[in-house]
């Protein structure tokens, strides 16, 4: 028989592909970046220490300058620690959340399921414009309530993912006999459903992980966001994009490190050595 | 527009020779003279490539698209309504008012005929013979009496109230003339006239759906937030005007969006362009980057009336802190014009230029901030959008401040309900101020006691004397003694700090000819339209 | 099977109407909570506190605010969505402006991207692990990585300015035959589906890999059935669920949420009037336009939820 069908096999355990080496080499090193990146920033991110702006790279700027001739290295190594640890966290957030809520919608099944689901229809028909703007108003801005607003933006959407997982899973047999078996409701979501979409479930949040990290210079947009100086990588890109005409490394630098980042999240997802977790075990 | 019966107004020739009549030295006289023409020399120094243009001839025909750098449901075709820039520019297609400012600000006539003043206090208007509105009525003094009866209004709502309200009667005298009496003596009350706001509606008009004015141009559609388009209006008034047949008019928000609409030939016009966009518009081929030199600022704005910024050691610190080199080289790209933390920018007849210029000056900032006592408590500044610039300039004195040892917290807020909800009512702030006319207007806006928008919460008796004096003052060297006295107390004790007066950058396809500078805004102070024409 | 999705159908629309009712119960109360009115918008920086008082006074915005909900809700039930409180023209006529433009971009990037992201999902899902599945992952990903509003710029930057081969504005007026359709529609739907094929493709990706793996698709794989047989006519009735979930998700931000197309390209669209509206505080525009998006969303949602259930034997004979 042919390729796919050696494909769909389960890959064995702890064994990674080579896409999935450059991918956990870039999270790696990202995560490396959050650590330790603003400490080895040359330069203050807000000060003015270039005279030519949206200038190319060079030996004193090895990543150019931007609109206002601050360095661009410094700046993206400040900058990727926000977009990193506030886009992680906020999709953690809203990933864990929505799960837990879709597997006890998909269990509970009945009005649980229906309140829920109508009620998170709800949320995400909230305009996020005007829900950002209330959060403003009401709350501030600060970092965690930031992360907290990324996340409630994005958790009705995993929600509907999670659900549709869930309850597809549910159907299936194994979980019906673990249920006659008189398994408790925790058991089965815990044991039975999640393992056999955590697949899915990853795919979903390596995506959300993306709209957060673009979200991000929308909401700071609207005041609720990183404060200046500071910049996350997406206002990085939108505050420079003049620079675009001419090929400005200001420009093209922080858009390439957001598809860096993302990519070798989603490509570290695509390859993690999945365990399926069932009856036929 | 060489009407001999302009000199009634106090054009700078006016005003000079009436300098000379009243015996003033022969030269305090040529340095009047000296200082009208040196602002027209800059204005015509502006016009770099379109420059050339001035000596063709106005050819008929053709239509543009132009787009502006705003566009909502709020756009209006009501004058007293107008908040933003497209639609002055849109109005002033449709309508004209009783006078017109030209590029040295002063004002023309335009359906006035005459204006004639008693003690700068009541001021007779007669109006143009054979003036038609657009559905063919005549221009009459009902009308005017309406239209400027209106801005004083609170239910219509109209910003120009507060500038309005001096005109505490306004009555036909006749079927073609109209007397205003003032509260006050104001001799610039032609200029308030010419004033965006003051443009003349038909009388009893309510519904703004369209606009029935007398302008160069008829209004063929118009829909908030979408789009206008205007027609030539074949009964001008103008002889010849206008030039054009028709003009679709729209906003594009996105600075980059409408700057590649230009380069890419969707449209002909792209008003308020940012700085940094300038050296794409200059590399293209075809296009020109079209600079007016103005009072616009944005500034910042530190309230007197509240611990704990009442605080002259803290206000003077801040001022100091402002690299104002800096700021023009890096936010501006040089298009801008140093300030001095006063709002009478050097186009400006009353400005002074005897004061000395505020540097940016750390050791006199450290030494202010020390006295203040304000130490290590970070102080919150907010900065928004909404207030061009604003974020940049707070990142500027942010890193200044660090380095004297005072910690500035920016806040950057949104755009949105920025006006009504931070300006003026936080500790440290920002607003942009646009031009305006005349100092007198900036001054009784802004910085007078009781001014409606008094951004710092400043209170001085001695300006505001000095303010109502000028007004009436007739005599123009004591005037603008007046004035020079007032600038420098706002310099040194109001709690505001202006580092630069911004330049209105406009890009245009170099086929559009026409264009000259009027500092009271971009696209010739919005009045463009009658104005350009096209080289085929 | 009918009568079970007959009655689906029924209890959703009836909740469906509820939930309208609560989100703009939720979307008046947020308007109010937000700083500013209406009055205050209008006048922008020259809203002095006497100005603002008299502006309110006349337009009836000193009544309490559950009138003026209770009043709007009358209107909107009697079929009259009410004026605009800015310019004071029908919300009716506004949105109707609009709404058509904003249902073509969105059909027009929907037949573009829809099946290519079930194809690049199904086909990166048969032959997981492969060249071509990487690639193709990886490309899908750099795509919904690059911000909009670069990917526009960036696509005017070249095609409008430099080649002049597409117009920078996507103006609707005008426009003739299907090539001059083309013009106007390349660089927004193409920046569109930018956007939404990832979400969509890797969705399905995952969902058939997932299904692959469980037991029944083994024994099928054992049988001797052909992997396209298995994919087709196995696998994906099962993954259905999350794909069209997906693909309702990204539908439902098509309507309503391409502002940064809609301003970069100058398209009158309802995102723009939306966020219009919201910042004038024009509470009748707020609550209609709202009420649209909802509406849209819950219907695309019934219909994934409809599908799923339908292609999924297991639940349909729940």
């Amino acid at each position: 028989m042919s390729v796919p069908l050696r494909a769909t096999l389960p890959p064995r355990r702890f064994r990674i592909s080579v896409t999935g080496a450059i991918g956990l080499a870039l999270v790696v090193f990202w995560l490396a970046v959050t650590a330790v990146g603003p400490m080895l920033a040359p330069y203050p991110p807000g000060r003015i220490v270039g005279t030519d702006v949206l200038g190319p790279m060079t030996h004193a700027f090895p990543l150019g300058t931007d609109y206002l001739g601050r360095d661009m290295l410094s700046r993206i190594l400040v900058g990727g620690r926000y977009t990193i640890s506030i886009a992680f966290v906020a999709t953690f957030l809203a990933c864990f959340s929505a799960c837990t809520l879709a597997l006890a919608a998909a269990v509970k099944g009945g009005w649980v399921d229906a309140v829920l689901s109508r009620l998170l229809d709800a949320l995400i028909s909230i305009p996020s414009l005007l829900f950002g703007l209330v959060v403003v108003a009401a709350l501030g801005s600060s970092i965690p309530i930031l992360v907290l607003t990324a996340a409630v933006i994005y958790m009705p959407g995993a929600y509907r993912t999670a659900r549709a997982l869930a309850v597809n899973v549910n159907a299936m047999d194994f979980v019906r006999v673990a249920q006659a078996r008189g398994e408790g409701a925790w058991y089965v979501m815990r044991a039975e459903i999640m393992p056999n979409m955590v697949l899915p479930v990853l795919t979903d949040f390596g995506l959300r992980f993306v709209f957060v990290v673009l979200l991000l210079s929308g909401l700071s947009f609207l005041g609720l966001g990183v404060q200046p100086p500071d910049a996350d990588l997406g206002s990085l890109v939108r505050e420079n994009l003049q620079g675009l005409v001419f090929g400005a490394p200001a420009v093209i630098m922080p858009a390439a490190a957001i598809a860096s980042i993302t990519i070798g999240v989603n490509l570290l997802i695509d390859n993690l050595p999945t365990r399926r977790v069932s009856r036929e075990r | 527009m060489t009407d001999p019966r302009q000199r009634r107004l106090s054009g700078p020739v006016a005003e000079a020779a009436a300098l000379l009549r009243r015996g003033a030295t022969r030269r305090e006289a040529i340095a009047w003279f000296a200082g009208a023409g040196m602002a027209a020399a800059t204005a015509g120094g502006i016009l770099t490539r379109a420059g050339s243009a001035l000596a063709d001839t106005p050819k008929r025909g053709g239509h543009i698209r132009v787009a502006g750098f705003s566009s909502s449901t709020a756009d209006t075709v009501d004058p007293a309504k107008q908040t933003l820039s497209t639609d002055y520019a849109r109005c002033n297609m449709f309508y004209n008012g009783l006078t017109t400012l030209d590029g040295a600000l002063n004002p023309q006539l335009a359906l006035a005929e005459s204006i004639d003043n008693d003690k700068a206090t009541v001021w007779t208007i007669k109006l143009r013979q054979g003036v038609q509105f657009h559905d063919g009525k005549p221009l009459t003094s009902a009308d005017v009496v309406y239209s400027l009866t209106r801005l004083k209004d609170p239910k219509v709502g109209s910003s120009a109230r507060p500038l309005a309200a001096q005109m505490q009667d306004i009555k036909a005298t006749g079927p073609n003339e109209v007397q205003i009496t003032l509260g006050a003596p104001n001799a610039d009350l032609p200029v308030v006239l010419g004033t965006f706001h003051f443009l003349i509606i038909k009388d009893g008009t309510t519904d703004f759906k369209t606009a029935v004015g007398t302008g160069a141009f008829k209004c063929k559609e118009f829909t908030p937030g979408v789009r206008s388009v205007a027609v030539r209006n074949e009964n001008y008034w103008k002889p010849g005007q206008p030039y054009l047949d028709e003009i679709e008019f729209f906003g594009i928000p996105d600075d980059n969006a409408r700057v590649n609409a230009l380069l890419s030939g969707d449209i002909q016009l792209a008003g308020g362009i940012d700085p940094r966009s300038t050296r794409q518009v200059q590399a293209a081929d075809g296009f020109a980057v079209f600079e007016t030199k103005s009072g616009n600022y944005t500034d910042l704005v530190i309230r007197l009336d509240d611990a704990p910024t009442n605080n002259a050691d803290f206000v003077m610190a801040m001022k100091y802190l402002q690299d104002r080199e800096q700021m023009r080289t890096a936010i501006f790209r040089g298009y801008a014009v140093l300030g001095n933390d006063q709002p009478v920018d050097p186009t400006n007849r009353f400005y002074c230029a005897d004061i000395p210029q505020r540097a940016f000056d750390l050791d006199k900032a450290k030494f202010h901030f020390q006295k203040s006592g304000i130490g290590s408590t970070a102080v919150p500044v907010y900065a928004s959008s909404a207030a061009s610039s604003s974020p940049d300039m707070a990142v500027l004195m942010q890193d200044a401040a660090q380095k004297i040892g005072l910690t500035l917290d920016i806040k950057r807020v949104p755009a949105d309900g920025y006006w009504s909800n931070y300006w003026m009512k936080q500790p440290v702030g920002f607003g942009n101020i646009n031009p305006r006319p005349s100092a007198d207007i900036l001054f009784s806006l802004f910085f007078k006691s009781d001014a409606p928008w008094n951004e710092s919460g400043w209170k001085n008796e001695k300006f505001d004397q000095l303010l109502l004096a000028a007004r009436a003052e007739t005599d123009v060297a004591k005037r603008k003694q007046m004035y020079c006295d007032m600038q420098g107390l706002v310099r040194d004790q109001s709690g505001i700090g202006i580092p630069l007066f911004i330049s209105m950058l406009d890009a245009h396809a170099t086929s559009l000819k026409g264009l000259r500078p009027i500092p009271l805004g971009g696209m010739m102070g919005y009045n463009f339209a009658e104005n350009v024409w096209l080289e085929s | 099977m009918n009568s079970l999705v007959l009655r689906l159908i029924a209890t959703r629309v009836a909740v469906s109407l509820l939930t309208l009712l609560i989100v703009s119960a939720i979307v008046f109360g947020a308007t109010e909570l937000l700083p500013g009115d209406v009055a205050q918008a209008v006048l922008g920086q020259g809203a002095t506190p006497d100005a603002v008082t008299a502006l309110r006074q006349a337009m009836h915005l000193d009544q309490p605010a559950w009138l003026r909900y209770v009043s709007w809700l009358h209107g909107l039930l009697t079929g009259n969505p009410g004026l605009s409180l800015v310019n004071h023209l029908p919300v009716a006529g506004l949105i109707g402006g609009r709404l058509p433009n904003s249902l073509v971009l969105a059909a027009i990037t929907t037949a573009f991207s829809v099946p290519l992201a079930l194809a690049i999902g199904i086909t990166t899902a048969v032959w997981r692990g492969s060249l071509y599945d990487r690639i193709a992952s990886t490309l899908t990903v750099s795509a919904v990585s690059v911000p909009e509003f670069l990917v526009a710029t960036l696509a005017v930057l070249i095609f409008a300015v430099n080649l002049h081969w597409l117009p920078a504005l996507s103006s609707r007026s005008g426009v003739h035959g299907l090539f001059g359709l083309v013009r106007v529609y390349a660089m927004p739907v193409v920046t569109l589906s930018f956007v939404v094929i990832a979400q969509m493709a890797r969705m399905t990706r995952a969902a058939l890999v997932n299904t692959l793996g469980s037991s029944y698709v083994e024994m099928a794989l054992l049988k001797g059935a052909r992997p396209w047989r298995i994919v087709l006519r196995h696998a994906l009735p099962n993954a259905l669920g999350p794909i069209v979930n997906a693909v309702a998700l990204s539908l439902s931000f098509l309507l309503g949420g391409v502002i940064i197309v809609e301003t970069i390209f100058n398209y009158p669209g309802l995102a723009k009037l939306m966020v219009d509206a919201v910042a004038t505080r024009d509470m009748p525009l707020v609550q209609s336009c709202a009420m649209l998006f909802c509406l849209a969303y819950l219907l695309l949602v019934m219909l994934a939820d409809l599908a799923a259930i339908l292609s999924n034997p297991r639940l349909r004979y729940r």
